[in-house]
């Protein structure tokens, strides 16, 4: 399914975790470099060039911050923090590293592997990911079109943050909150009515009936979903 | 709980102010016994003296040498003219006739440098003196109102000194108190942090191959069922631990509220899409009932302790309604405050009744643990309340927190 199959370093000194991290990672389909330690890690690092690291904070020889702080000085590697301690948030909050993400012990597979694959497509990219299918429609996220049978269709900006935040979300509800800061800045009170419009006109061009939605969900009194593939 | 180390430290600082009051009495008492025996040759018999001095024939007797001798002193009698008619032992640097501006510089102060008493007679005017520099002579003399004002300043002094002594020593005391009580609470919240951390590693092992086994397509359905089950048991041991280490946190005040400003309303319909996201069952509905004028509320608030608060409410009529129902989550105002109300049946209480018909559930009855613990106490960090309230198995939870004035 994937084109690339990413190499991803694991750093925990934990044997077991690496383990069943190394296990989960392969059977989705990447390959994995394993390291106990920040040592290790700096070796793996220059040795096997890794597409992104799994950084475990708690390590023997220091803690996950400074490495990062190393790991990130070469090349804009992307990393995922893993820890077991909820004051490590906060400190990853205060130091504004810029990691890419960070996921609290104990984690179900799926989530690490949602959170890995959204990382990596946002730092590679996809081609995949370049078109979005709706039924008959397609939209183009490069010329920001839509291509159906009856003709194409341009989006405008708000139509292509909204359709894009959905699409980032697909199978979610997206609160009409999340969706208006969103689109525009600063306070939201009484922009509901013009992200109806939006979601109108987005609808005209995406959907086969405007009026009977399949695609572009209203969850009334929340927000709005795109509707996953598999579920029509 | 903290009344208890408060009494002992009130305790401790009463009884040194007595020790203090004691003391100083004993002192000062054992001071004026020691120094009235030592003044008793100052205090020389002036009138027994005198009586011992008489007139026989035109000529002076004294038999009064006794008093006299042992501490060095000396005595001489003027006549009504300031003329010395009798002496005993006077120096000799002494003149023998004094004048009436001498006579009263002397009974009042030094002759001479000599210490000296009087005594008025018929015949004249008996002076004893002391040796020089024997004895401090100091004549003293104020209004009334002074001696009137000095047990009030003494009174006042001696409360002053108290009010010291139990300042510095509550201030000790205290400093005291908090090292004892921050040793205590370091212990305690390095236990809990080290105990979470410690469950956490290897829960993820277990949440993450349950989770293989509940997905794995070559198991039978029992066997993947089971692995569903531990997979939501870790789930919610793991959702424990979080409770626990953020209630701890909060307890101790290790969580920084970071307040900003919020729309309530916004929460609420992200708590109930966060909810219907991470896969509802079928069996519960969820209902969101935000009237147009809740809308424009804005809260100055912890967003992702609010969200954590709301969540935990919605968690706890699914966990306690294990055959579903309808969860409602509302949001009102009622005076100063913003209420969020979470229920499990449809429109909670009728609009005008007062907010509390049933009484509120005692802290650990029916169906709260850690989760609903917390609640109140983000709701308490915020300046608010959570409110419980029971109605024919039906719950609703109010938290209630403060708008901002304008």
């Amino acid at each position: 399914m994937r084109a690339v199959s990413y190499r991803i370093l694991i750093v925990d000194d934990e044997p077991e975790m690496r383990r069943m991290l190394a296990a989960l990672l392969e059977g989705a389909g990447y390959r994995t470099v394993q390291a106990a330690s920040c040592r290790q890690a700096r070796q793996a690092c220059a040795a096997e060039a890794p597409d992104a690291v799994l950084l475990d904070v708690m390590l023997p020889d220091g803690d996950g911050f400074s490495l990062f702080g190393e790991l990130r000085r070469g090349r804009d590697l992307p990393v995922l923090f893993l820890s077991a301690r909820d004051e490590d948030e906060a400190r990853l909050r205060g130091l504004g590293l810029g990691a890419d993400d960070y996921i609290t012990k104990p984690f179900l597979p799926q989530e690490l592997l949602l959170r890995l694959g959204a990382v990596l497509r946002r730092v590679y990219g996809g081609k995949e990911e370049d078109v979005l299918r709706l039924g008959q429609a397609q939209v183009h996220w490069g010329t920001g079109t839509v291509e159906r049978p009856g003709g194409t269709a341009s989006l405008t900006a708000k139509e292509y943050a909204l359709l894009k935040k959905l699409a980032a979300n697909r199978g979610n509800i997206v609160t009409i909150d999340a969706l208006c800061s969103a689109l525009w800045e600063g306070p939201l009170v009484g922009y509901e009515n013009t992200l109806m419009v939006h979601i109108r006109r987005l609808r005209e061009k995406i959907e086969e009936d405007p009026s009977r939605p399949k695609y572009l969900l209203t969850v009334r009194g929340l927000g709005y979903r795109l509707a996953r593939e598999e579920t029509l | 709980m903290k009344l208890k180390p408060l009494f002992q430290a009130v305790g401790l600082i009463a009884a040194s102010a007595v020790l203090i009051l004691v003391i100083c009495l004993a002192g000062l008492l054992a001071f004026i016994l020691q120094t009235s025996q030592m003044s008793q040759s100052w205090n020389a018999p002036v009138s027994a003296i005198s009586d011992s001095l008489s007139q026989e024939n035109g000529r002076y007797v004294f038999t009064g040498e006794s008093y006299l001798e042992e501490d060095g002193l000396w005595a001489m009698l003027l006549d009504e003219s300031g003329q010395v008619t009798w002496q005993w032992k006077k120096p000799e640097e002494l003149p023998e006739q004094y004048t009436l501006t001498e006579v009263a510089a002397f009974s009042r102060w030094y002759l001479e440098d000599y210490p000296v008493q009087t005594w008025v007679r018929e015949d004249g005017l008996l002076v004893i003196g002391a040796p020089q520099g024997s004895t401090w002579k100091y004549s003293f003399a104020t209004s009334m109102e002074v001696v009137n004002m000095t047990p009030y300043w003494l009174c006042f002094l001696f409360l002053f000194s108290i009010a010291c002594v139990l300042g510095i020593s509550a201030l000790f005391l205290r400093r005291w108190f908090r090292r004892a009580q921050q040793a205590r609470d370091e212990a305690r919240s390095g236990w809990i942090n080290g105990v979470s951390h410690d469950i956490r590693t290897p829960l993820s092992m277990v949440m993450a191959y349950a989770s293989q086994l509940e997905n794995a397509p070559e198991l039978p359905p029992l066997r993947r069922e089971q692995a569903a089950l531990i997979r939501r048991q870790s789930q919610t041991i793991r959702d424990l631990v979080n409770d626990l280490n953020l209630t701890m946190r909060l307890d101790y005040q290790m969580q920084p509220l970071r307040r900003a400003s919020l729309s309530p309303a916004a929460l609420v319909r992200q708590t109930a899409a966060d909810a219907l996201n991470s896969g509802l069952e079928e069996k519960f509905q969820l209902e969101v009932d935000i009237p147009p004028e809740a809308e424009q509320l804005t809260l100055e608030a912890d967003g992702p302790l609010l969200h954590r608060a709301l969540s935990n409410l919605v968690q706890n009529c699914i966990r306690h309604n294990p055959d579903g129902c309808c969860i409602a989550i509302g949001l009102r105002q009622e005076g100063n405050d913003c209420l969020f109300q979470v229920s499990n049946t449809q429109p909670p209480l009728p609009e005008d009744s007062p907010p509390q018909q049933e009484p509120p559930l005692p802290p650990g009855a029916a169906p709260h643990g850690t989760g609903l613990k917390l609640v109140g106490q983000i709701a308490k960090a915020h300046g608010g309340a959570l409110q419980l309230a029971q109605r024919d198995g039906q719950f609703l939870c109010t938290l209630r927190l403060p708008l901002p004035r304008p």
